[in-house]
């Protein structure tokens, strides 16, 4: 949350504002370093959806290449750059120490032990995440099937409806993720995450069965358990955002 | 062919050896041939409740490594027909569990047998894993609190991608509910969870209830299990359980709160 420095004027808290925002980031782990083998398929994965590939934002996995000399790995990071990917930082570990960080100019960052876990932690550090990323990627220009979850989303699993809606048929627990860039329907108890419009639509919508979430989010902006009131839980709800704030009524 | 069932939980000390030697008992009775695997590699404790630990000679692992043949490894149970144990390892790490050679040793174990119980070691990691990975069916064993339910959920999820079968498309085994040390006093007084709230949040087939009962200590101490002892609560939710594992429809018993005579309603809260 955002608080006042020690000392900020009230001027100079309204200039600039932080705000706790979360964003869906996707982790690229390279397992070669071998530019013939990695030009092929950085071209393929391109080639395959331009407009979303470019627009998504990339922490990047080096683990996969083992020790390297900092030059190689230098050359290689830049090598996915030139293919128009974006990179908004480096996964922290043994190979992507401080230095390698600093050298290819990209922020370390600390990931969930699962990829795609620390896409909505309150807490986690959003060094790339100017505001203006939130405005909504141009949609693709074909019908993205809607995703439609028949299981019941268990604790530990997430799914993520790419480009699309997500229909879950049963419930989805406490400890579950689920993700949309669009709307996400759930049919159960909807107990875990959820997150709508991951990839900053803010007219996204959640529709419920029976809201019981540890954290709802639309367009980046959420709200955890501790602030979902006791009345605003409940059977029938439908969770919207309007202006920054979410909103849950009853359908 | 064997029916291969995998007794899971994800939480640790929730009762899955208890209900492993209670199943493998109950169906042997029942006249079916069947074999009990424990799968808990370093920590071998399923011979204790099954009263045979004096008499292991060779372990699963032994049978993996081709040092012992299966006929050598599995032990016959002293008081039951049809009924033998395969113990695990106490020294060796659970790396020894191959994909490879669990499949080969369950492999010939499915031609002589009826059933195979696997007695899954606790957590989610490899000995788990293995323990389930050729099962055609799994038992999840719970405890009414919540961090069971929520370690159960998350088994029932690994159990629905990865098994065999549901690696060869075949989908998710099916899994099935057993609720144990269950005390409808603590229901009530709200420091336990309810079957129906353990139902609403896994919503699944319950295929038992066991009440949290003295008989199943008593019964760990002597190595005897607890299905053996037909006159306690827990003994018989565990014969009903079988029963239910068979095919037949029975109602869930000890439940409820037994009526309280006129002095606990006199001076009962
Ligand atoms: N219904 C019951 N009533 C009372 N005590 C029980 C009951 N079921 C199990 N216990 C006790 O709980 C303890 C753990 O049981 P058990 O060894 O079967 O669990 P486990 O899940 O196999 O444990 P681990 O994860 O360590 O393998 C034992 O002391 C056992 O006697
Ligand atoms: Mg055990």
């Amino acid at each position: 949350m955002p608080s006042e420095a020690p000392g900020a004027s009230r001027e100079s808290v309204r200039a600039i504002e932080l705000k706790g925002r979360m964003m869906l980031v996707s982790v690229l782990r390279l397992n070669t370093a071998d530019a013939a083998e990695l030009d092929a398929v950085l071209d393929a994965r391109m080639a395959e959806a331009p407009d979303l590939m470019r627009d998504m934002p990339l922490v990047m996995d080096l683990e996969g290449l083992g020790p390297l000399p900092m030059a190689e790995l230098l050359v290689t990071v830049e090598r996915v750059r030139r293919h128009g990917f974006k990179l908004i930082g480096i996964q922290q570990g043994e190979v992507a120490t401080a230095p390698v960080g600093e050298a290819c100019g990209l922020p370390l960052l600390v990931l969930g032990a699962k990829s795609g876990e620390a896409a909505a932690r309150k807490s986690a550090p959003e060094p790339a995440a100017p505001e203006p990323r939130a405005a909504p990627a141009p949609a693709p220009a074909v019908h993205t099937p809607t995703r439609v979850v028949t299981q019941p989303v268990r604790s530990g699993q997430q799914i993520y409806a790419r480009g699309g809606d997500l229909i879950v048929m049963g419930a989805v627990s406490a400890g579950a993720e689920v993700l949309a860039d669009g709307h996400i329907h759930v049919y159960g108890t909807m107990r875990g995450r959820v997150l709508a419009g991951v990839r900053g639509l803010a007219t996204a919508h959640i529709y419920c069965r029976r809201l019981d979430a540890e954290l709802i989010s639309i367009g980046g902006h959420y709200r955890i358990a501790e602030d979902i009131l006791d009345s605003e839980r409940g059977e029938n709800r439908l969770i919207t955002l309007v202006g920054e704030t979410i909103r849950i009524t009853e359908i | 062919m064997a029916r291969i069932v995998v007794i899971t939980s994800g939480k640790g000390g929730v009762g899955k050896t208890t209900t492993a030697a209670a199943l493998a008992t109950g169906l042997a009775m029942q006249g079916r041939k069947t074999a009990v695997v424990d799968f808990d590699v370093g920590l071998r404790n399923l011979d204790l409740i099954m009263g045979c630990e004096r008499r292991v000679v060779y372990d699963f692992v032994n049978v993996i490594n081709g040092d012992a043949n299966l006929r050598q490894a599995l032990i016959k149970d002293k008081r039951t027909e049809n009924l033998f144990i395969l113990p695990a390892s106490q020294t060796r790490d659970k790396d020894a569990l191959t994909t490879e050679g669990v499949g080969r040793v369950l492999d010939e174990m499915s031609r002589e047998f009826d059933f195979i119980v696997c007695d899954s070691p606790a957590g989610i990691e490899w000995g788990a894993l293995m323990a389930s990975y050729y099962a055609d069916e799994a038992i999840v064993v719970t405890n009414p609190e919540v961090s069971s339910v929520r370690d159960s959920d998350r088994m029932l999820g690994i159990l629905a991608s990865k098994t065999k079968r549901a690696e060869q498309g075949e989908g998710a085994i099916e899994a099935r509910l057993l609720l144990t040390r269950y005390s409808p006093a603590r229901v009530e007084k709200g420091e336990m969870l309810s079957i129906e709230d353990v139902q609403d949040i896994l919503s699944i087939d319950m295929i038992g209830v066991i009440p949290e009962s003295q008989a199943v200590l008593n019964a760990s101490n002597s190595g005897v299990p607890v299905v053996l002892d037909e006159e306690s609560d827990a003994g018989q939710a565990y014969i009903d359980a079988v029963a239910r594992f068979l095919g037949e429809d029975r109602p869930h018993r000890f439940t409820t709160l037994q009526k309280r005579g006129f002095f606990g309603r006199l001076f009962g809260s």
